[in-house]
This record gives C-alpha cells, sequence and structure tokens, in this order.
C-alpha cells in the first residue's frame, strides 16, 4: 500500500468535490427512483419516499400492474427478441465483410469501406421515408421481421468497421498455416481467424445491443403498435397515459424495469464498454 | 495468400445488400423526393409533380420551421458549451491523479448506456417535478421559492440541461483517452521549466487537443441534428413551440399530429435534405479549421 500523499491529494480537492456531487447526485435520483418505484403515489406526491422505504412498507405491486396490466412484459420480451436476433445477425453478416475487407484487395473495397464509414453518420431522416414507403406498399408495417432487418442494417456499418481493426492486426501465418493443411480459405475464417477475434465480437456484440435496446425513432415508426413495439415507445406511451391517471408509483416502476437490462450489462462490462469507446472513438 | 473470388462474393453479399436497402436506395430517393410535390409518404412516383424547389422554399417561410431551426442551434452551440466544457473539465480531472479514475470515469458515462426515454422520464418526472422533485426541494431546503421548471419560460433550459448532463460523459472519454495519448514527457520538461498547471493546461493540453475536439464537435453535431426522443418527452402532449426541433417537426409533417393539418412528405423529406447538407457542411469547416496533419507526437 503506498503511502497518501495528503499534499497532492489536498491540491486536487477541487477535483474530487466536482467529480463527487456529480456521481451523488446521479446516484441519489437513480435512488430516489428505485424508492418511488417502491412508494405509493400518495407519498410520493408529498415527496416521502425513503419513509416506506426505511419501514420495509415495499410495494411490489407497482411493478407487477407496471409488468401486466401496463404491458411492460410485452415490450420487454418485444425488445429482448428483437436485440438478441439483431446482434447475432449483425455479427454474422458484418465479421465476414469485416474480415475480406482487411484482408483482401478488390474491385469496389475502398469505395465500399468509405461508405460505411459515411452510413454510420447518416441520420435515421435521411433513410425513413423511402424505407416507409416500401415497407407499407408490401404491407409490412408494424411487421417484427422488418422492423429486425432494419436495425441489423443499422448496425452493420458499425461493426463492419469495428472489426475490420481486429482482423488487420491478426497475423497471415494463420491462414498460411491453415492453407498448407489443406483448409479451404471459407473454412480458415469460421474455423480459425472468426474465433480469434472473440473479444472484438463481444464489445460489438455489447454496443449493438444497447443500441437496438434503446432505439426508439424507427420502432416508433416501422412497430407502433402495443403488441410489437420496443421498450422505448412502450414506455413512452406508459409515461403519457400514466400523466392523466397519476399513477406516479407505475411509472416509476415501469422505468426502472426499462433501465435495468442495460444498467446490469454495464455493471458488469464497464471496462470493456468504456475501453471501445475510447479505443474506437465510435458512438454506441 | 491466394485471393479466393467466390469467397469475397460470398462474404461481402450480405453487408453490400444492407449498405443498398439502407442507405444507398433510400438517400437517393429521399434526395429525388425532397424536389417533388408528394403528399402522402406511401403516395406511388406516378402520383408525385415536380415542384423544383418549392418544398424548400415553403419550408423556410414556415414559421415553426424556423423556429425549430433556432432552437437547433441554441441546443448545438449552448448545449455545446457547456456539454464540451464539463467533458474537457472531467477528463482534465481524472488525468490528474486523482484516486477512483475508472469509478468517476464508469459513473460519469453511466447516462449513455441508458435509453433516452428513460432518462428523460426521470428528469421530467422527479428532478424538474413542481410538487416533490429534486431541484425544487433542493432551493425549498436552502429558503428559495420553487419554480416551475416545465413552463414555457423554463422548459428549454430545463431540457437541454438535462440532456447535456446525459452526454457529457460520452465526450469525457474521447477527451480523456486524447489527454492520456500526450506524452508525459512534454509536461516533464513544462515542470522543469516551472511551468504553473494552468499554463500547462492552455500551451500543451488544449492545442494538443485539437483533433479530439474535431472528432467531438463531428459527433456532437450528429447527435443534436438528430435530437428528438428529449422533445416528444418534455413536450409530449402536442408540439410547443420553445421546445420543437427539425426532427419533430418533420415526423408531424410527414405523419401527422395534433395542429398539423397539411400532411406533406416532400416537404418531410427536403427536411431530411437540408440536416444532411448542414451535417457536410459542418464537417468540411471542421476539417479545414482544425489541421491535424500538423501535430506530430
Amino acid at each position: 500500500m503506498k503511502r497518501v500523499n495528503w499534499k497532492k491529494e489536498v491540491r486536487l480537492l477541487p477535483g474530487y468535490i466536482l467529480c463527487f456531487a456529480w456521481v451523488a447526485f446521479t446516484a441519489f435520483i437513480l435512488l430516489w427512483i428505485i424508492a418511488a418505484s417502491l412508494g405509493e403515489t400518495n407519498d410520493i406526491m408529498r415527496g416521502e419516499v425513503w419513509t416506506n422505504l426505511f419501514s420495509g412498507d415495499l410495494h411490489f405491486e407497482n411493478y407487477a400492474s407496471a409488468w401486466t396490466s401496463n404491458n411492460v412484459s410485452v415490450y420487454f420480451m418485444n425488445s429482448l427478441l428483437y436485440s438478441v436476433v439483431g446482434c447475432v445477425a449483425t455479427i454474422l453478416i458484418s465479421a465476414p465483410a469485416a474480415y475480406v475487407m482487411s484482408r483482401f484487395s478488390f474491385l469496389g473495397n475502398k469505395p465500399i469501406h468509405l461508405s460505411f464509414i459515411i452510413a454510420m453518420s447518416v441520420p435515421a431522416v435521411m433513410v425513413i421515408l423511402p424505407l416507409f414507403s416500401l415497407a407499407s406498399g408490401l404491407n409490412l408495417t408494424n411487421n417484427r421481421v422488418l422492423y429486425i432487418i432494419l436495425v441489423i442494417c443499422l448496425r452493420v456499418p458499425f461493426s463492419v468497421i469495428y472489426l475490420m481493426n481486429f482482423f488487420q492486426s491478426l497475423s497471415r501465418g494463420y491462414e498460411e498455416a491453415a492453407a498448407i493443411d489443406g483448409c479451404t480459405p471459407m473454412k480458415t475464417f469460421w474455423k480459425i481467424m472468426f474465433p480469434l477475434v472473440q473479444p472484438a465480437l463481444i464489445t460489438v456484440t455489447v454496443f449493438n445491443f444497447l443500441s437496438i435496446w434503446n432505439e426508439y425513432f424507427i420502432a416508433m415508426i416501422f412497430v407502433s403498435g402495443d403488441a410489437k413495439t420496443a421498450v422505448g415507445v412502450g414506455l413512452m406511451n406508459i409515461v403519457n397515459s400514466m400523466t392523466y391517471s397519476g399513477d406516479y408509483g407505475g411509472l416509476f416502476a415501469a422505468v426502472i424495469i426499462v433501465f435495468l437490462p442495460t444498467f446490469i450489462l454495464y455493471l458488469f462490462l464497464s471496462d470493456k464498454i468504456i475501453n471501445g469507446v475510447t479505443a474506437g472513438g465510435v458512438k454506441g | 495468400m491466394k485471393k479466393s473470388k467466390s469467397m469475397i462474393v460470398c462474404f461481402m453479399a450480405a453487408a453490400v445488400v444492407t449498405l443498398l436497402f439502407m442507405y444507398v436506395y433510400p438517400i437517393i430517393r429521399t434526395v429525388i423526393m425532397s424536389f417533388f410535390n408528394v403528399e402522402s409518404v406511401t403516395a406511388s412516383t406516378s402520383t408525385w409533380s415536380w415542384a423544383g424547389l418549392d418544398n424548400y422554399t415553403k419550408l423556410f417561410a414556415t414559421s415553426i420551421f424556423r423556429t425549430s431551426m433556432w432552437n437547433l442551434l441554441k441546443i448545438w452551440l449552448l448545449g455545446g458549451l457547456l456539454t464540451m466544457a464539463f467533458a474537457l473539465l472531467f477528463a482534465v480531472i481524472l488525468t490528474s491523479g486523482v484516486r477512483f479514475k475508472n469509478f468517476f470515469r464508469a459513473a460519469i458515462y453511466l447516462p449513455n448506456v441508458i435509453s433516452a426515454v428513460a432518462m428523460a422520464a426521470m428528469w421530467r418526472y422527479y428532478v424538474f417535478n413542481a410538487r416533490f422533485g429534486f431541484l425544487n426541494s433542493f432551493l425549498e431546503f436552502f429558503g428559495f421559492d420553487a419554480v416551475n421548471w416545465l413552463d414555457t419560460t423554463h422548459i428549454f433550459g430545463a431540457m437541454l440541461v438535462a440532456y447535456c448532463f446525459g452526454s457529457v460523459g460520452y465526450f469525457m472519454l474521447i477527451f480523456l483517452s486524447g489527454i492520456e495519448r500526450i506524452p508525459s514527457d512534454i509536461y516533464e520538461a513544462a515542470m522543469i521549466d516551472g511551468v504553473g498547471a494552468f499554463q500547462k493546461f492552455r500551451y500543451i493540453t488544449l492545442p494538443l487537443l485539437r483533433g479530439v475536439f474535431k472528432t467531438n464537435l463531428t459527433f456532437w453535431t450528429t447527435s443534436t441534428l438528430t435530437f428528438f426522443v428529449w422533445t416528444r418527452m418534455f413536450s409530449p402532449t402536442e408540439t410547443e413551440n420553445t421546445t420543437v426541433v427539425p426532427v419533430v417537426y418533420l415526423y408531424n409533417v410527414v405523419f401527422g399530429s395534433k395542429g398539423v393539418t397539411d400532411v406533406d412528405a416532400g416537404r418531410g423529406a427536403a427536411i431530411g435534405v437540408t440536416l444532411a447538407i448542414i451535417m457536410v457542411i459542418v464537417y468540411v469547416v471542421m476539417n479545414k479549421a482544425i489541421k491535424e496533419d500538423d501535430l506530430e507526437f
């Protein structure tokens, strides 16, 4: 254990105070929302959420009512389906493309690479109108499969660009050795190269999951129906209806249910996520 | 290594299809659509009629669109200053040798992994709540009067502060990695010369972060141009002039909403194109103004 250099710590005091105040504010808000999600609306309105919490008078029925009667279970399962299928398909499409783009020179490689980089910053409003008209022409509005295809397309550019860096860093010796052993190039990719970039695949998948779980704009337009929509849109509907019904306990319970999956993921993987942001300099 | 043509085609096919389906075709069609009279977004191309620049001229003559652009500019400029200032401040603090650096870093970044709708709900229904909200409890505790944060005079500022609070963490991380890339011998040389902390920041850190500023400003522009969820959460029932932004107006004009009588997809496309052009302009200006090439370390 290093000795504390008190002179240095005192010099850093303003920095500590600011960081601490910021984090304490965040923590206080989250704790208050959790306390309120377990409280009665009357107590919340009087601003007495802590008394309930400390006296053990916990109203888990807020969660039960949010989960069942307010449809959160439906939104939750929908988003889970969209995220899981979307993440797996995005990897299966992006990893092979990233591999050949980083390994071989071929006609169109550079333009395609540039297109993916540009596609990452194309705002959704530039593309949704034609896609919506296409979807309605084919009677595919409010269709789960189409929404999953759209979120995959949304995540492929980021995933390809991110994975390219990792394939580039792998030695060509692996492929040469596999070729000598008579392994075909495609088999070499799936058996050797793909498993080698596993850490990068996990990082990309975490970012894709966060992004699809939190997706709002496209879900609102393409799967707006109560039965098929995602948590973002669902939560917005709940918020809008609860401001009239005044059920604040249920509102905060719904907020916590939507917040928990990504929060838990972050608790376990914050280092990976933060390293991914700074390494790629790309928005997750 | 032998190049296998069939393998390249197989491996590229799906990714190229996503590119064509989601980006190339829709972008081209949106640009074309913005020059036509298109009443409904679902109308077939045979009903389109040539409009030239009419959609654009009508758009800029619409007062709510001008208001939305003005709001966007305020979000970009004021919010940008606020966010960048705090992001840079935290990045400097966290690289100055404080303890618990990783914990602070993770906690400040946390809002970025949470659904924007959930974040906005926490701010709107708790922090800014007039009856039991955090801010008013805080003010009343110190003997000040409660404020209605969600009335027309305060709502824009309230929304902007809440939005910036969540954004700081992301830009802090980019600044942080930029500062960590600056070689420590530059600082050591400055220390031997007796340079103070502020001067080190002003004459070493800031100039060497030029490239990072460019990255951050580009990302900030992209994220503010598509500002949408926060307005929908802060003005849920009807779109108010005080919080309206271009994408919200686009949504209303294309898909209809209270207060919008004429649905007009052509004008919606013109809004999309306008935003894309702004993004390209910002990107070009940024690249001209901030040159990275002359930095070598």
